[in-house]
């Protein structure tokens, strides 16, 4: 499987951040990763990150309710920087609100909305899509 | 009326030899419906014409004498009055001109005029000439129409609706009682005012331009919601519903308005709107809760789920054992709750619940045995006694969580010092099938706290556990599939819930 280089997780709570690091870490998902607590935080990283293009991550789990800056807010500010990296962004939300569903539909930059709680078999489908979409570029 | 004394002369003369003139005189007669009588005194020998006779309905060979003639007068007054002018007719020798009612040979009852005048000579009657009228017809037009003026009089008076007649500018001309109780001034009071004295002046201009359409042809009536000034200064919300009455040339002559009082519909309908607003508060903020609740319950629970599955790989060796499966359904249990909780939440927003038939029984033991770690580990003795052959209408999630809820409501809230002892029976009535749980536990003081039994957040025991949601999201499951729940307790005996559930009915 194609190992991710670099994933990014955005995340305010602490025990889905050490539990999602750990099933990558399990499942061999990526080489290193990327953590932030809140979208502002992200953004002030990222920032320098993609304009130097060094380290930029592959993926990003990014969660939406968040205190300082949440999810919607740091989608709005992330497709403002430029960069020539494509990257990857999954929702990752414990809300099952079907208007939260429809919002993220609505960013082009949004790949997929994953439910709460994350498995192993999530992290594989990630994977897997990723898979499929290089053999098909 | 008086009647020209030449006519009578001519129509007097009953036995001329001049035949057409006869002919001519019984022509008139019968056209105009009047005949003739005379009565002569000394021989005391009554005559009448045919037409007279006719209006009688007697045979024209009929020989009247006084006393049959009088004795056509309807009984009482009428007979009365005419005995009495027919005699001063005689002896005082008075005219008399009377409308009466007789009662003729055939039973009919008509109104009819009669005149007499006497011929006097030598200061004598020597005879009584007379006329005999049909005017039942005009009489009883005549009374219909007063009947009908003074129907409708009553009608325009007693009605319950303020009634008015409004002239062209606006002036009271005549208003009923139930107008004058309305706005608390006497008749009088008000005829000597306009409408625009008792209007609300921020409703006049309104007013103004439905008269001018009126008075213009462009509408012929106009109804309106509008506020009057009453003589206490209170203000009167009435509806107005206003037409013109124009005459046969299309002129108008006045208004017709009806005022109905709606004063107290309109405050009890700004209670009810009230009560609606503060309902409709209640069930956004109710809402809002649901969301958040269960949000932050699902986001517990996913952490708690994640964390088991990285103990299962991580440390493999640690679920090996009787706890962690335990622990592993506890969880799962928790995230069907959360999302039950969600449904609850969505009940508001989506209306068409999902409902399918299902085996009471069936779903009763799967319930039972996902909590059979719990029931083991409190000894609890358990009595199960459904028909198998109940089958209810219900959500799937909706029943589960019922249920559980229930079973581990009786487990949680046992005597401290025995283990629970729960009975479960089940009974069709009706269209419901009746779920009886009974538990010999702690009980509920129903007089203290049955009005909050079903709240949320309400907790009657000091119990660990104690979360209060639980009946809360049941009864609103329970009731979203149309079904109740009714409750009996008694402190340190036990409760028993009737859950009653629709059963499924084949079309």
């Amino acid at each position: 499987m194609n190992k991710i280089d670099v994933a990014c997780i955005i995340d305010d709570d602490p025990i889905f951040i050490f539990g999602a690091k750990r099933m990558m870490e399990l499942s061999d998902f990526c080489n290193s990763f990327m953590i932030f607590k809140n979208g502002q935080e992200a953004i002030n990283n990222l920032k320098p990150i993609m304009n130097t293009g060094e380290q930029v991550p592959d993926m990003i789990l990014l969660d939406i309710n968040m205190p300082i800056m949440d999810g919607w807010e740091f989608l709005d500010e992330f497709v403002k920087i430029e960069s020539h990296k494509l990257v990857t962004i999954y929702i990752v939300s414990s809300s099952i609100d079907p208007v939260d569903l429809d919002r993220a539909k609505r960013y082009k930059s949004v790949s997929n909305y994953i439910i709460k709680p994350i498995s192993i078999d999530t992290l594989k489908d990630i994977l897997s899509t990723r898979e499929e979409k290089d053999s098909a570029l | 009326m008086s009647l020209n004394p030449y006519i009578l002369s001519i129509l007097s003369i009953p036995n001329t030899q001049n035949k057409s003139r006869i002919d001519l005189l019984e022509f008139i007669q019968e056209r105009v419906t009047i005949g003739t009588w005379e009565y002569d005194p000394t021989s005391s020998t009554l005559n009448w014409s045919s037409q007279t006779k006719k209006i009688h309905e007697v045979p024209l060979d009929y020989k009247p004498d006084v006393e049959a003639g009088l004795s056509f007068y309807k009984e009482g007054h009428c007979r009365d009055t005419i005995s009495q002018l027919f005699s001063n007719c005689i002896e005082l020798k008075e005219d008399f001109d009377v409308e009466v009612q007789i009662t003729t040979y055939t039973g009919k009852d008509i109104w009819v005029r009669a005149i007499g005048i006497p011929i006097v000579k030598d200061d004598q009657c020597i005879l009584v000439q007379g006329l005999f009228q049909d005017i039942d017809k005009k009489t009883k037009n005549a009374k219909q129409l007063a009947y009908k003026e003074e129907q409708l009089r009553k009608t325009f008076e007693t009605a319950l609706v303020g009634m008015a007649i409004v002239d062209l500018d606006g002036n009271w001309i005549d208003v009923n009682q139930s107008l004058c109780d309305t706005f608390g001034y006497t008749k009088a009071e008000i005829k000597k005012l306009s409408f625009v004295d008792l209007t609300h002046p921020e409703d006049l201009r309104k007013d103004n331009k439905a008269m001018i359409g009126m008075l213009s042809g462009k509408i012929d009536h106009f109804e309106t919601e509008k506020r009057y000034i009453s003589k206490q200064h209170e203000i009167i919300w009435a509806q107005l519903s206003m037409s013109i009455v124009r005459d046969n040339n299309g002129q108008p002559v006045h208004f017709v308005a009806q005022i109905n009082d709606v004063t107290d519909v309109k405050k009890t309908s700004k209670k009810v709107s009230q009560l609606l607003t503060t309902t409709e508060d209640q069930n956004k903020r109710l809402l809002n809760f649901a969301h958040i609740v269960s949000h932050n319950l699902r986001s517990h629970y996913g952490n708690l789920d994640m964390l088991l599955d990285i103990v299962k790989m991580d440390l493999p060796e640690t679920t090996d054992n009787e706890i962690f499966p335990l622990l592993n359904q506890a969880v799962t249990h928790l995230g069907e709750t959360v999302e039950n909780l969600n449904e609850v939440a969505a009940i508001n927003i989506q209306k068409d619940l999902k409902t399918e038939p299902l085996n009471l029984l069936e779903n009763f033991n799967k319930a039972y045995s996902s909590i059979s770690a719990l029931l083991l580990d409190s000894q609890t003795t358990i009595s199960i006694n459904i028909a198998p052959e109940i089958i209810i209408k219900a959500v799937p999630a909706y029943l589960d969580s019922i249920l559980l809820n229930f079973l581990t409501n009786a487990i949680k809230y046992k005597k401290p010092t025995e283990p629970a002892k729960i009975e479960v029976n089940a009974s069709l009535k009706d269209n419901f099938a009746i779920l009886e749980i009974r538990d010999y536990g702690q009980g509920i003081d129903l007089e203290k706290y049955g009005a909050k039994l079903f709240g949320m957040y309400k907790t009657f025991h000091k119990h660990a556990d104690s979360r209060g949601l639980g009946l809360f999201i049941t009864k609103n499951q329970v009731e979203a599939i149309g079904g109740k729940i009714e409750v009996e307790s008694k402190v340190n005996e036990g409760t028993t819930f009737y859950i009653h559930l629709k059963t499924y009915e084949q079309n």
